[in-house]
């Protein structure tokens, strides 16, 4: 009954002020001119540049995300809020403006975090009547969030800049398992929530039902929801408003020496690691001295300024803003997300941080195509600069030469990965089957954590005494009449149900403790399949289970390829060794000698096919000495064998390794 | 063998300007020893892919293959340039689309340049198609004037080959183009023995033809060797026919067969109607077992299978066909014809209309741009000697191979095809041509005692390695252009 513990201890703190920080006002404003002896020579500097940060001392700044579950609308209303303040204009550009990867764009969902500052204007209290007239005296930075639950990291990270949320719901759709996650993320760090209701223009919408399901899930109260359309605009006009009223401004102290929290990195070709940066108290200009608390380094700070949308100097940073900085860092080694920066000069506390993002799937990632290591190692350097939640570590596979092993925190994730090495680093990648961290204990009471099923033994010469599974808490929000199929889907994936209850009449949320491995392959698509598309699932990660497990070896010529060993509960090995076998029976070409192809448990085998040996390739007429046509006609065979990965004397065409990952759904 | 003197810089046919590494040397250097393989002269370096300048003319041309496109209808398994005429009229002789050709073929050959002034008598003519035998006696012999004039009087013991098919020619058309004409070879189109799978085939002629075509050939006085072309794995061909077609190949008495396996190749009507490998045309399995029935039975009634697809017997190769799998140069005439001279390969147009254009700017002079020619670098010439040199039982001269590209891509090549000579697909041979076994080939491979000093010879095994060349030139390709 998680959720409902969760949503008794919401009740307490519902009542939070949403208001209480803007009383505050008042006696910050004779802190600015301290803020300013601090970094004396802002003022030049921001001279330097169209804006003047020093405008907007924390009381005038608003941060916030916008979070949703995936497909709601988050940067679509994104894209009207950036017009609405001008930072983009209207009908220019793509939509969904700040999806700027082109994964993101062919896939239409966000990937990664990010950030833009808008400058507006609002009335805000009465005594605001000394303001410039039309001067925008507000200045928020916006940050969309993506709603896959892969990537929940990105939005727990992007929630550390910000003081509230837009909780986004789709009007039709109502609350899914993505917001009861994002929700909860935001309720748990302690921001105001502002639930905003979109897509109210479908002909399906239906605010009432939404509001009624926020209320009863989240203790939300339906009168501060806000209807918005992203699409038609409609309601949009309340939106900004709510925020400058309802989010607190940030709680920095501009008083205090710099400490600014490192959110994200990237790598620029021409300006190295650009850093995308709160700063939490204090002050930052250009050519400041920076050190980072994690690695004790220094840089010195070469270009600072704002995500307007795109990068715009400013010369300073200041107390409660959110922007970016270039220090010479070189590599995401040095640029640590979740790092504390500050002045080289002083020392401080450093701010709590993130936690470790948590690797669900590991996979080894290997050149391809005849291309060679070192370019795959430098691709995945660059990109890694790019995504931080990626673990990288060296390995070597008989089968496949030297790669990597990578974690991932999701397949989705793992794809996106794969997808952006090569569309954006031109890398050429083969990859593994995805295989989550399970721990073996032996005999002698020893413990492994294995990450490449390869690496462990198959015939360790002591006994495994048990072997433990990484599992999850997932959550499945769906329409009652689904819920028979899906009670079957979860117990056939090894599940164990932790909640059922009705979050209105005819809709379900249920809890399952489920192993993650059945959930990282096929899963979400099974459970899309038998409820229509109608079932929303999110997961979190729980404690290690005990489980039955072995190693299963695929055998090529008697010889087991290392690249092609999975780990897998003791009950599927048969079907799973089978499925495993017909595959590759059915994308490796026929050779010049026979191929037994064999899946096994230890020295077991219980699944085996051959594929028999080529008879003929022969051109018989060359004729009338049109050699040319012939000659090109084979090096298409040659290059045909180049995609091939030799294992012992057995060429496996590349594409037998991708078939792989599919079967692995156990 | 002449020695050369250095040719002038002129522009040889195709006429597009030529590399600055085919500089001709100094009188002094330039001994041109016409090894068994040709190869550009100069020594490869050690590295894979710098290949040395080539600093001498490669040796002119003594082949010409002339292609005759007309046929009475197209067969559906082929692909190759031709012209039906229609199976309507059975006389062609004065047909004028033939006299129009020949025009136009004529003028091509006056209007090339010969290679240079040291022109060699001419060795071998080869009349392809098409059906050559079509084309009526005398133009034939309007085209071997013309090359007399031009390329000046041929070899005593010239081959003229000629391509023929059962039922285009009769006892006295054949005593013409042997007797008058000086046709020394002929190519006997049979391709099966039996009338259902010709008609598969959409050939123009039956098994009648066939026996008549036959009877002819054997009672012509003054040719000296003919050959008999078979195609196996044809749709519907069964072992039992298989077996009959070669056994009344034997015994209709060839000094040469070709046994050539059906290519379904693309835009035909057989690669519309079948798969390879699938009903009607004959399984993988069964079609290489067609292959082996051929090279057995040839073997035992005493041909030599001296290539992939021929067999002879003794003294009887097709010279013309072993210029090109010696990589030697030739000219080449007539409608989509290739020829390769002095390092450049070069393909005619395979349209009429086109054709016909590329004679006039030949003529003009003018043969810019868009002359589909290419100089044949020293990596394509290196893959294009190891794949033709396989196709024959010679196989590739090592010692040869060494001299123009380099020890170390021999090595490489050894190497690779280590495991191919150990599963008996390749056969590593000593000077003497016998064969060495594994272990000592792996003493060699890795011992110091120098590569090459035992091991002169790598061929494909028959039928083994014959059957798997593609897949094991292809390896070879792989080291050579890696
Ligand atoms: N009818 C209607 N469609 C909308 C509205 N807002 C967004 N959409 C559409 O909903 C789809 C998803 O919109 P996005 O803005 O990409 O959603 P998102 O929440 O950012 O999605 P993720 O980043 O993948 O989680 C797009 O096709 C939008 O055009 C709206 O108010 N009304
Ligand atoms: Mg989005």
């Amino acid at each position: 009954m998680r959720a409902l513990y969760r949503s008794s201890r919401f009740v307490t703190s519902t009542l939070r002020p949403l208001l209480y920080e803007s009383y505050r006002f008042g006696t910050l404003l004779p802190l600015i001119g301290g803020e300013c002896s601090f970094c004396s020579h802002s003022r030049e500097k921001s001279r330097e540049g169209a804006l003047d940060l020093s405008q907007y001392p924390p009381e005038r700044i608003r941060n916030f995300s916008i979070i949703a579950h995936v497909d709601h609308g988050k940067s679509t209303l994104a894209d009207r809020l950036l017009e609405l303040t001008g930072t983009i204009k209207k009908g220019h550009g793509q939509p969904q403006y700040l999806d700027k990867l082109q994964v993101e764009r062919e896939r239409g969902i966000t990937v990664k975090a990010q950030t833009a500052t808008m400058f507006f204007r609002h009335k805000f209290q009465q005594h605001e009547a000394t303001e410039k007239e039309n001067a925008p005296n507000f200045l928020l930075n916006l940050i969309d969030t993506p709603g896959h639950v892969d990537f929940s990291y990105e939005v727990s990270r992007s929630l550390a800049a910000c003081q509230g949320v837009l909780l986004v719901v789709d009007a039709a759709q109502g609350v899914q398992a993505q917001t009861v996650a994002n929700f909860y993320l935001a309720f748990e760090s302690n921001l105001a929530i502002i639930p905003v209701i979109n897509k109210i223009d479908q002909p399906t919408a239906d605010p009432d039902r939404v509001k009624a399901q926020l209320k009863s899930l989240f203790d939300l109260d339906p009168n501060h929801a806000l209807l918005t359309s992203a699409k038609t605009g409609q309601g949009l006009e309340h939106v900004l408003p709510s925020v400058i009223d309802r989010i607190p401004a940030p709680p920095g102290k501009c008083d205090s020496p710099l400490r600014m929290l490192l959110l994200d990195s990237y790598y620029d070709e021409y300006k190295g690691v650009i850093c995308h940066v709160a700063v939490v108290d204090g002050a930052l200009c250009k050519g400041d001295k920076i050190a980072s608390s994690a690695t004790g380094h220094v840089y010195e700070v070469s270009d600072i300024g704002i995500m307007h949308p795109e990068l715009t100097p400013t010369g300073v940073l200041l107390t409660g803003q959110v922007g970016y900085i270039v220090s010479g860092m070189r590599s995401t080694a040095e640029a640590r997300v979740g790092d504390t920066l500050h002045q080289a000069k002083s020392t401080v506390l450093p701010l709590p941080g993130f936690k470790p993002a948590k690797h669900m799937v590991f996979s080894g990632l290997y050149p391809a195509d005849g291309s060679d290591f070192d370019a795959l190692n430098h691709a995945i350097e660059r990109l890694i600069c790019n995504d931080a939640s990626v673990s990288v570590t060296k390995e070597t596979s008989t089968a496949l030469g030297m790669g990597f092993r990578c974690g991932f925190l999701g397949l989705l994730h793992m794809d996106v990965f794969h997808q952006r090495l090569e569309q954006e680093y031109g890398a050429k990648v083969l990859s593994t089957i995805p295989t989550v961290p399970y721990i073996f204990e032996y005999s002698d009471g020893s413990k492994v954590k294995v990450q490449n099923p390869a690496a462990l033994a198959s015939n360790p010469g002591k006994s495994v005494t048990a072997c433990w599974e990484p599992s999850v808490i997932a959550t499945i929000i769906l329409p009652c009449e689904y819920v028979g199929p899906v009670i079957t889907l979860c117990s056939e994936r090894r599940g164990d149900q932790l909640e059922y209850s009705f979050i209105e009449s005819q809709r379900v949320l249920m809890k399952y403790q489920l192993p993650l491995r059945e959930i990282v392959v096929d899963f979400y698509n099974e459970l899309k399949s038998i409820t229509s598309g109608y079932a929303s699932f999110d997961y979190e990660d729980a404690e290690y289970q005990k489980s039955d497990l072995v190693k299963l070896d695929i055998l090529l010529n008697g010889q087991a390829v290392d690249a092609m060993a999975t780990i897998v509960h003791n009950l599927k090995a048969q079907r799973v060794g089978r499925e495993l076998v017909d595959k590759l029976k059915k994308f490796i070409d026929r050779q010049m000698f026979e191929i037994s192809i064999q899946a096994a448990i230890g020295s077991r085998i219980i699944a085996r096919e051959t594929i028999s040996a080529m008879r003929k390739n022969v051109l018989s007429k060359c004729y009338g000495g049109d050699v040319t046509r012939k000659r090109k006609l084979l090096e298409k065979q040659k290059e045909g064998k180049k995609r091939m990965k030799r294992v012992g004397s057995v060429d496996i065409p590349q594409e037998a390794f991708h078939e792989l990952l599919k079967v692995s759904k156990e | 063998m002449p020695r050369a003197t250095p040719a002038p810089l002129q522009l040889l046919f195709p006429p597009i300007s030529l590399p600055l590494k085919y500089k001709p040397q100094p009188i002094s250097h330039l001994t041109f020893v016409r090894s068994s393989i040709p190869c550009p002269p100069a020594v490869y370096r050690n590295s894979s892919t710098d290949y040395p300048h080539i600093t001498t003319p490669l040796p002119p041309p003594s082949s010409i293959y002339i292609h005759l496109p007309f046929c009475r209808r197209r067969c559906h398994y082929c692909d190759f340039p031709i012209i039906a005429l229609g199976s309507s009229s059975s006389h062609y002789d004065d047909d004028p689309r033939i006299n129009t050709y020949i025009r136009l073929l004529l003028r091509e050959i006056r209007a090339t340049k010969p290679y240079s002034s040291l022109q060699l008598p001419i060795k071998t003519i080869f009349f392809g198609g098409g059906t050559p035998s079509l084309v009526p006696p005398r133009l034939i012999a309007s085209v071997l004037d013309t090359i007399r004039t031009k390329f000046g009087e041929v070899a005593a013991d010239v081959e003229v080959s000629m391509e023929m098919d059962p039922g285009t020619f009769d006892a006295g058309r054949l005593e013409e183009m042997v007797g008058v004409v000086g046709v020394t070879r002929i190519s006997l189109g049979v391709q099966a023995f039996q009338d259902e799978l010709l008609r598969e085939c959409g050939r123009a002629h039956g098994r009648r033809e066939v026996d008549e075509a036959i009877e002819l050939v054997n009672s012509s006085h003054g040719l000296r060797s003919w050959s008999l072309d078979l195609i196996s794995s044809l749709p519907r061909q069964t072992e039992e026919m298989w077996e009959e077609s070669l056994r009344l190949a034997v015994s209709a008495g060839p000094q040469h067969v070709s046994v050539y396996d059906l290519q379904v190749e693309e835009g035909t009507k057989f690669a519309l109607l079948y798969t390879p490998g699938e009903f009607p045309l004959p399984a993988e399995a069964q079609s290489a077992n067609f292959y082996v029935m051929a090279s057995e039975t040839l073997k035992l009634a005493g041909y030599e299978h001296y290539e992939i697809s021929s067999y002879c017997k003794p003294g009887h190769e097709c010279m013309h066909n072993i210029t090109y799998w010696q990589n030697e140069p030739f000219y080449g005439f007539g409608l989509g014809s290739a020829s390769y001279i002095n390092g450049v390969r070069f393909s005619r147009p395979r349209r009429l209309k086109q054709y016909e254009e590329f004679v006039k700017d030949l003529e003009a002079g003018n043969m810019s741009a868009k002359s589909n020619a290419s100089i044949v670098e020293d990596k394509e010439m290196a893959m294009d000697v190891v794949m033709l040199s396989l196709r024959t039982a010679k196989g590739l001269d090592l010692k040869s191979f060494q001299r123009s590209f380099g020890e170390s891509v021999v090595l490489s090549l050894c190497r690779a095809w280590r495991p191919h000579v150990e599963s008996g697909h390749v056969v590593a041979l000593d000077e003497e041509r016998k064969a060495i076994s594994i272990g000592k080939f792996d003493l060699e491979l890795n011992g110091d005692c120098q590569l090459g000093r035992r091991v002169a010879f790598l061929r494909l095994s028959d039928p083994e390695g014959f059957l798997m060349s593609n897949e094991l030139i292809a390896v070879a390709f792989g080291v050579l252009s890696p």
